[in-house]
């Protein structure tokens, strides 16, 4: 329980006044010389069970009557906010509101959804807290906005639900940096979320730094999560994988690759196989799912069964008319619990040639990358590998470049500038190690010098789980293990190891990067250096995901994730389909279809958003440890309000109390009669029966009672 | 009646007059030395015919009834009651509790009134009249006499009477009832805190030796009532222990006390067939005489 008026609980030791008036009273004793001694002694003698009960049951009850009003004019919330705001009114109450896709959830067939919920509950649980200042951080902006009242988040834009994933720890260092840099008082922090694990990012090193930060605060400073953890168990989620559009003879198609996923209870949907998920009893039933392409207006309904958590859908056909070039759909599946996830957005277009540059002195040693580079994996697809040396860099048309091999000494001067721009753009760089090495540095990191071992060197690790390394669609590892480098170049620098060598020594890294790629490998696919060529697989593996990659910003369309960043300002966008309700300068935020330009682009929320366990309570409470938080779980749709001020219950109880306390009060109803001062206690009647006894007993008057009084009565 | 002294401070002419309209009379035969208003245990010479009784030889023959021979051929000998004085002995506690007194009246006060006037009209009808002061023994001891000068050193030493000392009531009374003169009046004035129990065995001994006897407890209201507001230390009067109570916790084990106390006393009253009356220190003291003069007028004849 917690007040709005905490400072009126000063008043609480008020409690002990009935205790303190007794004890004057006892101090201010009188003094008489009393006679009837014996009926006092004998009263100390009795039992003073009850008497005394009553005396203390008394003194309790009037004690409570103290204490309810003052808990009543403290004005008290009653509320799962356990340990609410015990320090009264905040200074600064900072609002930080998950507007994830995932918050749209609807559970139970309850009206609202989540956020909408969460808007109402925090805009009504807020205003009867009271602030001197409101701050909204929203999960989209990071930005903190203040607000002139909690109501305002019934009704702001920037409240709305968007397709952006959340970033709790960027959004807590926004509050961190709001706290530090206006010197706010005590404040609150009230986090809104569905605490999914791809919001929040657990196992990020920032909420160390986090703790430590709000630590520091003098201030003080209090966390409140309102919780909306109920997984949409059954929710269907729909995802576009792979659009293509392909001419047969006369005619042209689109072949889509579309993913289904259902959440499961525990809130994620299993990917790759559905051994997990049939252990699930939710996801036991199969389920049909319609699913409608709509293509430019033109509407196509195909029916599918999921069996499993996941259901995919390879190249499904969508006839298109030959001289559609580009494009845009949508498809979307019927409405279930989160109606964010039932549609997503594609654009389409005529297949960009994926031309790469390979810069190299050595033309012999560019072959092996020449030969990757140019094999296309599809033969729809169109691929120009170009080699240039370092001179003929001026010449390359870097904007219709997808990918960049560097066998050659680190960039420098304008090259590097040129490269950089590429990477910027979003293009991707591979730089193999040169012949002989320099101290030229490239984005931090440069080449050391080259090792050479007699026994090839097997390499120990390599991330499988994304970026060139990853798995293949299957789930089968490629075969990295097997390669053998007997010649590798030393690596300095901020990389991040992609695979390493047995020893440590990187093979693959790659330059943190906020667009494009920056890739290092420490050697080259020569025979003499490595088994990159003669184990093709992995080779050919890396630089196609690079190409592709690279490629992906190439042509006229680009599929954005909703709320990372883009080349083009949204604020020149059309949109071309998505939500009607969403201001300009969120596109970007919203699912849709937006033109840029020439540019069609195709928003949707982020992969991660459809496979996203919620966290666990013990987890999130490792993530507050140490610092003063409270939580209390809410649902979608729920009318219950947070807080309720009990102010009435208090003052209630005062009555009651003080009700008992005049009952135990009143005087006892004297029993066997009250004693009167003047009254004998003895009936006439009782004294003339006991006289009348007495004589009768008495042997001295008996000889005359038997002889006759009177003259008449002599004896016969 | 007052010639050469100061009135009395418990004596009201006024009251005396109007109380000697009714005679005192005893509940029982008396034994006096001379004759008076009050029946005798012997026959005698009144004109209140008795019985008949065989005649014996050594009767007096002028006391033979020879009517009652002529009808029955046998000797009967007519007896007469015999009127006699009484002695009127009254007991008084003198205990330092008889001192105590919420209205302006102290026990001791108004049992000297209770025992002057009665006194009086003891002696005014020809009776004798004695004292005994009694706290923890007999303190003062008055033998009963009838003469006026009597009366005077009755008043004198009811005057003088101080309330000191610790209450022996019933080992006093066994003592008295030993000592008194068989057949004679005992009036105890005493707020009678002595156990119930104790008062028995004394009510029984009295009555054992023919005494004709009768109680006046005097109650202060506020002992009665006991309705302190605050917290009070009550100092024992008869030099015991002082009690700290809190009398709002305490009055109503006080009162259960008092209740069992009075209808212990109640009942060894009705089994002793004692002249029992509680007085409370505010009742008028006229009407307490008056009721039991009264009262003792209705059981008048009793022999």
């Amino acid at each position: 329980m917690s007040f709005l008026q905490p400072m009126l609980l000063a008043a609480l030791p008020l409690v002990a006044l009935p205790i303190l008036i007794h004890l004057i009273n006892q101090r201010r004793y009188q003094t008489i010389r009393w006679a009837a001694m014996m009926f006092l002694l004998a009263a100390n003698r009795m039992s003073r069970g009850y008497a005394r009960l009553r005396q203390w049951l008394i003194m309790l009850f009037r004690m409570l009557a103290i204490a309810g009003l003052v808990f009543a004019v403290s004005r008290p919330l009653a509320s799962g906010w356990l340990g609410l705001s015990a320090g009264g009114r905040a200074d600064t109450t900072i609002i930080l509101l998950d507007r994830s896709p995932s918050m749209r959830q609807q559970t139970g067939g309850a009206v609202g959804s989540k956020i909408e919920t969460a808007r109402q509950q925090l805009a009504r649980t807020l205003r009867l807290l009271g602030s001197a200042r409101w701050v909204l951080i929203d999960s989209v902006t990071n930005l903190p906005r203040e607000l002139e009242s909690p109501d305002a988040l019934a009704s702001l834009p920037a409240a709305e639900p968007t397709s952006a994933a959340a970033d709790l720890p960027a959004m807590l260092e926004a509050a961190r940096d709001y706290v530090r840099a206006n010197k706010t008082g005590r404040t609150e922090i009230w986090i809104c979320s569905d605490i999914r694990q791809n919001d929040w990012h657990a196992e990020s090193g920032r909420w160390r730094a986090l703790r430590d930060s709000f630590l520091e605060f003098s201030q003080g400073v209090r966390f409140h999560l309102l919780a909306y953890a109920q997984p949409a168990v059954g929710n269907v989620a729909v995802r576009v994988t792979n659009v293509r559009r392909r001419q047969v003879g006369d005619n042209a198609e689109l072949l889509v690759s579309l993913r289904l996923a259902r959440e499961s209870a525990d809130g994620s949907s299993t990917r790759g196989s559905g051994a997990a998920a049939s252990n699930d009893p939710s996801l036991a039933a199969p389920a049909t799912v319609s699913l409608q392409f709509e293509l430019e207006g033109a509407r196509s309904e195909v029916t599918v069964e999921m069996t499993a958590a996941q259901f995919e859908l390879q190249d499904h056909r969508i006839p298109i008319e030959r001289s559609r070039q580009r494009g845009w759909g949508k498809v979307s599946i019927p409405a279930d619990s989160n109606p964010a996830d039932n549609e997503y957005y594609f654009v389409f277009d005529e297949s960009p040639v994926r031309r790469t540059i390979i810069v190299s002195d050595d033309p012999a040693a560019a072959r092996p990358l020449e030969l990757a580079a140019s094999i296309a994996p599809d033969p729809a697809l169109r691929a120009a590998v170009e080699t240039v040396t370092r001179e003929q860099l001026g010449s390359v048309e870097w904007e219709h470049v997808a990918f960049v091999f560097w066998r050659a000494a680190l960039p420098s001067g304008d090259a590097a500038a040129s490269v950089q721009s590429f990477v910027d753009r979003g293009g991707r760089v591979l730089f193999l190690p040169p012949g002989e090495t320099t101290s030229d540095e490239f984005m931090g990191a440069r080449w050391t010098d080259w090792a050479e071992d007699d026994a090839n060197v097997a390499v120990e690790t390599w991330r499988g789980d994304q970026d060139l390394l990853a798995h293949t669609q299957s789930g089968a590892a490629l075969p990295v293990g097997q390669l053998q480098v007997r010649r590798f170049c030393g690596l300095a620098g901020e990389l991040t190891p992609l695979a390493s060598l047995k020893g440590g020594a990187p093979l693959l890294a790659r330059v943190p990067t906020p667009r494009g790629g920056v890739y290092f490998c420490a050697t080259t696919p020569a025979p003499s250096d490595s088994s990159l060529a003669a184990d093709g697989v992995v080779w050919y593996v890396l630089v196609q995901r690079a190409i592709a990659a690279g490629a992906a910003v190439l042509g006229n369309t680009r599929q954005l994730v909703a709320g990372e960043a883009s080349a083009e300002g949204p604020e020149s966008w059309q949109r071309q389909a998505g939500p009607p309700d969403a201001i300009s300068t969120d596109f970007a935020y919203h699912a849709g279809v937006y033109s840029a330009a020439e540019r069609l682009l195709a928003v949707n929320r982020a992969a991660a958003e459809d496979h996203s366990p919620v966290l666990a309570d013990q987890r999130v409470a490792e993530l507050f440890q140490g610092l003063d938080f409270a939580r209390v779980d809410d649902q979608a749709g729920s009318f219950a309000a947070l807080v309720q001020e009990i102010w009435r219950l208090f003052l209630a109880s005062m009555i009651v109390a003080l009700i008992v306390e005049a009952a135990l009060c009143l005087p006892k109803r004297a029993s066997g009669g009250a004693i009167e001062p003047g009254a004998t206690g003895l009936q006439a009647s009782d004294v003339r029966h006991a006289w009348a006894d007495h004589v009768a007993g008495d042997g001295e008057p008996a000889a005359r009672k038997s002889a006759p009084r009177t003259e008449q009565g002599v004896p016969a | 009646m007052f010639p050469d002294r100061q009135p009395r401070s418990f004596l009201d002419a006024q009251v005396l007059s109007r109380l000697a309209a009714v005679p005192l009379f005893a509940r029982r035969p008396m034994q006096g030395t001379v004759s008076g208003r009050h029946p005798s245990p012997h026959r005698g010479s009144s004109v209140e015919f008795a019985e008949y009784r065989k005649y014996v030889p050594g009767d007096d023959l002028r006391r033979l009834d020879w009517r009652a021979y002529g009808r029955s051929d046998r000797f009967y000998v007519k007896e007469f009651e015999a009127d006699t004085n009484l002695r009127c002995c009254f007991v008084l506690d003198t205990s330092g509790s008889m001192d105590f007194g919420s209205n302006g009246t102290t026990k001791k006060q108004y049992a000297q009134r209770l025992a002057g006037s009665l006194g009086y009209l003891a002696v005014q009808q020809g009776d004798a009249v004695g004292l005994a002061c009694v706290a923890d023994g007999v303190v003062r001891n008055l033998p009963p006499k009838r003469s006026p000068a009597h009366l005077m050193t009755f008043f004198d030493m009811l005057e003088e009477v101080e309330p000191h000392g610790e209450t022996q009531l019933a080992a006093v009374l066994h003592e008295l009832a030993e000592t008194i003169r068989q057949r004679a009046l005992v009036v105890i004035i005493s707020d009678m805190f002595v156990e119930p129990e104790m008062l028995r065995g004394c009510f029984q001994h009295l009555r054992f030796r023919k005494h004709d006897v009768a109680v006046f407890h005097l109650l202060d209201p506020l002992e009665l009532a006991f309705d302190f507001r605050r917290p009070m230390r009550f100092l024992d009067m008869e030099g015991g222990p002082a009690v700290f109570a809190e009398p709002n916790e305490i009055a109503d084990r006080y009162h259960r006390a008092l209740r069992a106390y009075l209808d212990g006393l109640r009942e060894v009253v009705l089994e002793s067939a004692i002249d029992y009356h509680r007085v409370g220190l505010d009742d008028d003291y006229e009407q307490v005489l008056m009721r039991f003069l009264v009262g003792r007028t209705r059981s008048e004849g009793v022999r």
